[in-house]
């Protein structure tokens, strides 16, 4: 997918009752906004939303000019990395990182070259024959960053991803995420409870 | 254990080898039954799954109101006895589905819902539905989803389950006869029977009862190889709520379909015993006291002898369970290992095996009546086990030790630390066994007398006869035997909420 700007049109978000004010912003290619909040006031149902996994209470997401309203979470091309790695465990790591080629219907071959780079970029070609879960919390952080960005997705959304690592680690992998974006482009909104990683990555900040 | 199960059944293997049992184990007839037994047992496992599948996902990944009554619900089938669930399935289909091995494989289906609902759900809660959204947002559609992901990380339990439904059906004895058709339904354990009962084959009974135990084996190696890569410790997640009308619907449906499915047989039941040609009656109840003219003996005299084999199964059970739970707390776990045994060898062996060790000389207990409680009471111990264990490893062995310091003298000490887990674990073994004997049906065939048969025999034979009259007084005789097995498994689990779970 070409690399679009995501906009939120008077997005109110919640279960039952809103969890926000109605919202409105955009995020453009290579840009990088970061959602600061104190846990429980709904940055993660924010990103739950714009992935399609809830539906919004009210207001509009657009990608580009595509509304997303009704597009299954599977077609909204989005890349998204929780607080944990999440790496399917049944799967090597480069059938991790070449997942959603092959979901996209490309060849394994393909699929498998695409993850080779992409874990060479994050310095771990090394390890490509280890199993998920002898992985340090660095590592998966790593592959998992890998695996969401993999089919070049048109949004990547974070949601406090690494914030259980150490900081000196957490800060490398940050560090990795705004050189990524900045390279391909990718519209991105990060999640975080620590106004330090908004220093560190926003090109601009939401709060509420 | 060694008295009632090593001794009958090294008895048994003496007695009946020879070189007829080798050329048994090699006739094409028995391997016939046995691939056959193997196709119905695989028929069966698929539609376990089938139908356990998408009932596990709704109740144990979802939080709604009803969500304990109906996992309730779903495990009725597999505490009823199985001549009762035979019956229901006669009951309801009647001659509409004339062929055998689709009843046979529908109730082996019925019985073992509960097997995949409690075994996969039991994982699936563990996993975390994020992932799933991983994967969707990665690009898979549902489908590729749950095939991707869902699938594998639910494989262990799945395989876990196959095996234990593999099992049932495979040995599958009260469900065959009553449903079967004699030729496709055909399993080792009806060879067996037939062996014993009727042709007095001994090596070809041996023969079979070898051929089931290998097989049975073979299904367990691979069972225990795949628990024991089961990763331990994982957190059960919370369920999450109903979001959306979608969801609602799928959990609406599932709920209804799972009622009607475990709800019909039993209800047919129970309208087959108020019910005549000529409309409702309640004639087979008021007739069941002078019950004769179905010339196989008194059902009231039937009903107080299974009860009566209940109570003494449930005695005896209660002390193998005390030892049991003595060996578990001393990290004996060969005892256990040992008590597991009757899980492979089928009811009819067991039983077998008992009648040709303790019929003879000063070993002769046939006039005793306890021939049938020992071997009820062995039939039970593995699931006596499965029950107790984890709560008797949870005992933590400092208490016995606080109480020691504390001044209590050992005996007194003891009863302290591990007295309430103790008395819980006699109880239900007790309770368990009995809701046991009043249902199995193979080991009673063998060695009740003619003239004396127990409950579930009786249905049996009742069944075999022509006539409405025959049909409700097993319909009267089920439903009796549902509420009192119902209300003993309810009595065990009140005990194990109160007393074995620490």
């Amino acid at each position: 997918m070409n690399n679009s700007t995501l906009h939120a049109r008077d997005l109110v978000i919640g279960y039952k009752s809103a969890l926000t004010p109605a919202l409105s912003f955009s995020v453009g290619p290579g840009e990088i906004l970061v959602v600061v909040g104190e846990s429980g006031c709904g940055k993660s149902t924010l990103l739950s939303t714009l992935a399609g996994v809830i539906p919004p209470l009210s207001g509009e997401i657009l990608l580009g000019k595509t509304n997303l309203g009704g597009v299954p979470i599977h077609k909204r091309s989005i890349g998204l990395v929780f607080q944990d790695p999440l790496l399917f465990p049944h799967l090597s790591l480069i059938d991790n990182i070449g997942y959603s080629l092959r979901a996209s219907g490309a060849s394994k071959k393909s699929a498998r070259l695409r993850a080779t780079e992409l874990l060479e970029w994050v310095g771990l070609s090394e390890i490509a024959g280890q199993k998920t879960w002898q992985l340090s919390g660095g590592q998966a952080g790593r592959v998992a960053l890998a695996r969401a960005i993999a089919a070049k997705p048109a949004v990547l959304l974070l949601d406090e991803p690494y914030s259980a690592l150490d900081s000196a680690t957490r800060l490398r992998l940050l560090a990795d995420v705004k050189s990524l974006v900045t390279r391909e482009g990718i519209p991105t909104i990060h999640v975080t409870h620590d106004h330090s990683e908004a220093d560190l990555l926003a090109t601009r900040t939401l709060t509420w | 254990m060694f008295t009632f199960l090593i001794y009958p059944l090294t008895k048994l293997a003496v007695t009946a080898w020879s070189a007829e049992t080798l050329s048994e184990l090699t006739s094409s007839t028995l391997w016939q039954v046995t691939l056959r037994a193997g196709g119905q047992a695989l028929l069966s496992v698929g539609l376990s799954l089938l139908i356990g599948i998408p009932i596990a996902r709704v109740l144990f990944t979802y939080r709604f109101l009803g969500r304990g009554f109906i996992l309730a619900l779903v495990t009725v089938p597999f505490v009823l006895p199985t001549v009762v669930v035979a019956l229901g399935f006669r009951a309801l289909f009647g001659d509409a589905i004339p062929n055998g091995l689709i009843l046979v494989v529908l109730a082996h289906a019925y019985i073992n819902i509960a097997v995949v609902v409690r075994l996969v759900g039991a994982q699936w809660s563990t996993l975390d539905p994020r992932m799933e959204v991983t994967a969707a947002t990665l690009g898979a559609n549902p489908f590729r989803v749950f095939t991707s992901i869902t699938l594998p990380a639910l494989r262990n339990s799945i395989v876990l389950a196959a095996c234990v439904v593999f099992i049932f059906s495979f040995s599958s004895l009260g469900i065959v006869v009553v449903l079967g058709d004699g030729s496709s339904t055909r399993t080792l354990e009806q060879v067996l029977l037939r062996s014993t009962s009727v042709l007095l084959d001994f090596p070809a009974a041996l023969a079979a009862a070898i051929l089931q135990l290998i097989v049975v084996s073979l299904v367990f190696f691979i069972s225990a190889r795949i628990s024991r890569n089961e990763p331990r410790a994982r957190v059960v997640l919370e369920r999450e709520r109903i979001g959306g009308r979608k969801t609602m619907f799928i959990v609406a449906v599932t709920c209804l379909v799972a009622t009607v499915l475990v709800v019909s047989p039993i209800a047919s039941i129970l309208w087959s015993s108020v019910s005549s040609s000529g409309g409702v009656t309640l004639q087979w109840w008021s007739d069941l006291a002078s019950t004769q003219n179905t010339r196989i003996g008194s059902p009231i005299a039937a009903l107080s002898r299974s009860i009566g084999l209940a109570l003494t199964t449930g005695v005896i059970a209660a002390i193998l369970g005390g030892a049991i739970a003595i060996a578990v707390m001393s990290k004996k776990g060969f005892v256990v290992t040992l008590a597991l045994i009757p899980l492979g060898v089928s009811a009819v062996t067991l039983g077998l095996g008992i009648l040709l060790a303790f019929s003879r000389g000063s070993f002769d207990l046939r006039g005793t009546g306890t021939l049938i409680p020992i071997t009820h009471a062995l039939i039970a111990v593995p699931i006596v086990v499965a029950v107790a264990t984890p709560s008797l490893r949870n005992v933590d062995p400092r208490r016995y030790f606080l109480a020691l310091s504390l001044g209590a003298a050992p005996l007194r000490a003891w009863w302290t630390a591990f007295g309430t887990v103790f008395s819980g674990v006699m109880l239900a073994a007790g309770g368990l066994a009995a809701a046991v004997s009043l249902g199995e049906f193979g080991a009673a065939t063998l060695l009740s007398r003619t003239d004396s048969p127990t409950v579930p025999v009786q249905i049996a034979r009742l069944l075999s006869k022509p006539g409405e009259s025959a049909f409700a007084t097993a319909a009267v005789l089920s439903v009796i035997l549902i509420i009192i097995t119902m209300s003993l498994l309810l009595i065990v689990d009140r005990i194990e909420s109160r007393k074995v779970i620490t």
